[in-house]
C-alpha cells in the first residue's frame, strides 16, 4: 500500500487569490446573518444535547413509575412527569434524538433519490426523461399522508420500526426534489463547458457528478433544509396520530400524543407543552437557516 | 383554452388507471377481504373464509378481480363496511357534508385573512404593521397544524371558553333552524382556521411580495404620471394583477385540505372523512379505508388538474407545450 503524504503539492503554489470564491462569499454572507446563525447555534445545541442524552440524564426513559404519575415540575423533575410517571425532560431529550434522526435520515434519502432521478432525467432527456418524469408525476399525485397511513396499516404487525417508517416516507416524498433538480439540470446542461466535457470524452456519470451537480448544489442545499423541516413535521404528525415511530419509543410527536386526553391538555400543561414548543422552535430555526442560505447563495442580494 | 383543458383531462386518465391499480394492490396486501367487506376480518374460522372466498370470486385470476372491482366502483358500489354493517357509500355520505363544510369554511377564512393582511403589508412594506404581519407569517409557516390545533384548543376552548373543543354541532338543537347552523359554524370555525393556518401565512406572503413587485412596474409609473389616486392604483391597477396568480392556488387547496382534514378532524374530534379514515384504520374496517383512499387519491389528482388548468388560464404561455 502506498502512503500519500502530499496529494497535490502544486495546489497551494498557485497565483495569489484576488477575489473570494462563490462558496466563500456565501459562507461570509451567512455568517453575518444574525438570525440564521442564532438558529444554527440553537439547532446544534439541541442536537448535541439529544445525542448525548444517555450521558446527561440518568433517569430511565421507558420505566413506568406508578408512584410518580403526573407530577408538576420540581427540582427533582425539571419538567415534571407524564401520566406513566416518566420524567418529561429525559423523554424530551430522547425524543429529540429520534425526531432529529428520522428527520435527518429521511432528508438524506429524499435528497439522494430526488437528485439521482432528477439529474438522470434532466441530463439524458427524451424517452428516459419522459419515463422518469411520468413516474415522478405518479408519486406526486398521491395523497402523501393517506398512502403512508395505509402502508403502515398493511405493515402493521408484520414489520415495524424506525427504518421502515424512514423508508416509506423517503420513497413517497422525493418527487418534488426530482422536479426541481431536473429543471435546474436542464438549463445548466446547455452551457458550453458541458459540451466541452462531453467532447473530451467524459462519461455521463462523470459529467453529472463532476460538472453538473456542483453547479446545482446551492439549490439542493436550500431544498434540503426545507425538506428537513418538513420531515420533522411529518414524523411528529404521524407519531401524533399514532402511525409513526412505535409508541414505546419516545419522540416529540409521540409525547404530544398525550394531548389527546382532555385532562392532560387542560390541566397538565408540562406534559404536552415542552414537545410542542420544541417542534415549533426547531422548525422555526430550520426555516431561518433555510432563508439565510437562500440569501447567501443569491448573488443578487447584498448585505 | 378548451382544447388545453380537454388535453389535460385526457392526460389524467392513465394516471387514474395507475392509481387505481396501486390502490387495488394495496387492498390485496391487506389481511382479509378489503374490497367488498363481505368477509369479516375478525372471523378466523378457516372454513368460513374458504367458503366466502370461493363465493366472492377471490380464487379468480387477479386481473379479473381488478376489473370487477373497478366496475363496481364506477357504479357506486363500494362494498360493505365491516364495522357498521351498512354500505360504505352510506357511511361516507353521512360524514361527507361535514368535511365539505370544514373545507369551504377554511378556504373562505384563508382567502379573506390572506387578502386583508397581504394587501395591507404590500401597500406599506417595511413599516411596523408589515413587520408584525411578517412575524406572524414566520410563525404560521413554522407551527405544524397539529401543534397549532393543540394550542388552539388549550387557549380558545379550555382557557377562554370561546369555542367548543369537539364535535360538529351542539346536542339538542333541531336540524334546519338558524340556531342549528349557527352552532355548526361555531363548531367549524376553530378547526377551519387551524386547517388554513399554513396557507394563510403563505398566501399573505405571496400577495405582499407580488404587490411590492408590481408597484415598481412601468404601468404603475404611467398610472401615477396620469394623476391616478394612490388608492385607485393599489385597489384597481395592482390588485388586479396580483390577485390572479393567487387564484391558481385553489387547486392545491383541495390537496391540502385532504391531508389537513385527517389531522385537524382528529384533534377536534370533528366527525368528517379524515376522522373516519383514521377510525377505519384503527378498527380494521378495510372496505371503508380503501374507498376513502381511492376517493382521496382521486381528489388529489383532481386538485392538481385544477391547478394546472388555472395556470393555463392565468398564463397563456403554458398552454403551448
Amino acid at each position: 500500500m502506498e502512503i500519500v503524504t502530499q496529494k497535490n503539492p502544486k495546489r497551494n503554489a498557485g497565483p495569489p487569490k484576488k477575489s473570494l470564491s462563490p462558496w466563500a462569499m456565501a459562507r461570509r454572507k451567512f455568517a453575518k446573518n444574525k438570525l440564521a446563525m442564532t438558529s444554527l447555534f440553537f439547532l446544534v445545541i439541541v442536537g448535541i444535547l439529544s445525542f448525548l442524552a444517555p450521558y446527561i440524564t440518568t433517569a430511565d426513559v421507558s420505566r413506568i413509575n406508578i408512584g410518580q404519575m403526573g407530577l408538576e415540575p420540581s427540582k427533582e423533575h425539571w419538567l415534571g412527569t407524564d401520566k406513566a410517571g416518566r420524567d418529561v425532560f429525559t423523554r424530551l431529550l430522547y425524543g429529540g434524538r429520534i425526531s432529529l434522526l428520522v428527520g435527518l435520515s429521511c432528508t438524506f434519502f429524499v435528497i439522494f433519490l430526488g437528485t439521482l432521478i432528477g439529474s438522470i432525467a434532466g441530463y439524458f432527456g427524451g424517452a428516459v426523461d419522459n419515463l422518469l418524469m411520468r413516474f415522478t408525476d405518479l408519486i406526486l399525485n398521491f395523497p402523501f399522508l393517506v398512502i403512508v397511513i395505509v402502508i403502515n396499516a398493511i405493515l402493521f404487525g408484520r414489520v415495524s420500526g424506525l427504518w421502515v417508517l424512514i423508508a416509506v416516507i423517503s420513497f413517497l416524498y422525493w418527487g418534488g426534489i426530482a422536479r426541481i433538480v431536473r429543471s435546474k439540470i436542464l438549463s445548466e446542461k446547455e452551457n458550453e463547458y458541458i459540451t466541452a466535457a462531453i467532447s473530451i470524452g467524459c462519461t455521463p456519470a462523470k459529467v453529472i457528478i463532476k460538472h453538473l451537480l456542483p453547479n446545482v448544489l446551492s439549490t439542493i442545499i436550500v431544498q434540503a433544509t426545507i425538506t428537513f423541516a418538513t420531515m420533522i413535521v411529518i414524523e411528529s404528525a404521524l407519531s401524533y396520530l399514532g402511525f409513526g415511530v412505535p409508541q414505546e419509543t419516545p419522540s416529540w410527536g409521540n409525547m404530544l400524543n398525550s394531548a389527546n386526553e382532555p385532562d392532560v391538555l387542560q390541566f397538565k400543561y408540562w406534559i404536552w407543552m415542552p414537545p410542542a414548543l420544541m417542534i415549533t422552535i426547531t422548525i422555526l430555526s430550520i426555516n431561518f437557516i433555510g432563508e439565510g442560505l437562500k440569501d447567501a447563495f443569491n448573488p443578487k442580494s447584498r448585505r | 383554452m378548451l382544447k388545453y383543458a380537454f388535453r389535460r383531462i385526457l392526460g389524467m386518465i392513465p394516471m387514474l388507471f395507475l392509481i387505481s391499480v396501486i390502490v387495488f394492490t394495496l387492498a390485496k396486501l391487506m389481511p382479509g377481504d378489503s374490497l367488498s367487506g363481505e368477509i369479516d376480518p375478525r372471523n378466523t374460522n378457516p372454513q368460513y373464509i374458504q367458503e366466502m372466498r370461493e363465493k366472492l370470486g377471490y380464487n379468480d385470476p387477479v386481473p379479473q378481480q381488478y376489473f370487477r372491482w373497478v366496475g363496481n366502483f364506477v357504479q357506486g358500489d363500494f362494498g360493505k363496511s365491516t364495522r357498521f354493517k351498512i354500505d360504505v357509500s352510506e357511511v361516507i355520505g353521512e360524514r361527507l357534508p361535514n368535511t365539505i363544510m370544514l373545507g369551504i369554511t377554511s378556504i373562505i377564512i384563508t382567502y379573506i385573512l390572506a387578502f386583508i393582511m397581504g394587501t395591507y403589508a404590500g401597500r406599506k412594506p417595511y413599516t411596523l404593521g408589515d413587520n408584525f404581519i411578517s412575524g406572524l407569517n414566520y410563525l404560521g409557516l413554522s407551527i405544524p397544524a397539529f401543534v397549532a390545533g393543540v394550542f388552539a384548543i388549550f387557549l380558545f376552548s379550555f382557557k377562554l371558553g370561546w369555542f367548543p373543543s369537539n364535535g360538529s354541532v351542539d346536542i339538542g338543537v333541531t336540524e334546519g333552524t338558524l340556531e342549528y347552523w349557527l352552532s355548526r359554524l361555531h363548531h367549524v370555525f376553530l378547526p377551519a382556521v387551524v386547517l388554513g393556518f399554513l396557507n394563510i401565512a403563505s398566501y399573505t406572503q405571496f400577495l405582499r411580495n407580488d404587490i411590492i413587485e408590481n408597484s415598481r412596474k412601468d404601468f404603475v409609473r404611467t398610472a401615477r404620471a396620469k394623476g391616478t389616486s394612490e388608492k385607485k392604483i393599489y385597489n384597481v391597477h395592482i390588485l388586479r394583477n396580483s390577485i390572479i396568480p393567487l387564484i391558481t392556488y385553489l387547486g392545491f387547496d383541495i390537496v391540502a385540505i385532504i391531508s389537513g382534514a385527517i389531522i385537524t378532524e382528529t384533534i377536534f374530534t370533528y366527525p368528517g372523512l379524515g376522522q373516519l379514515f383514521l377510525q377505519s384504520v384503527g378498527t380494521r374496517d378495510y372496505p371503508v379505508l380503501m374507498t376513502l383512499t381511492m376517493l382521496f387519491s382521486f381528489l388529489t389528482l383532481l386538485g392538481n388538474l385544477v391547478a394546472d388548468i388555472l395556470y393555463g388560464v392565468v398564463d397563456p404561455r403554458i398552454r403551448l407545450d
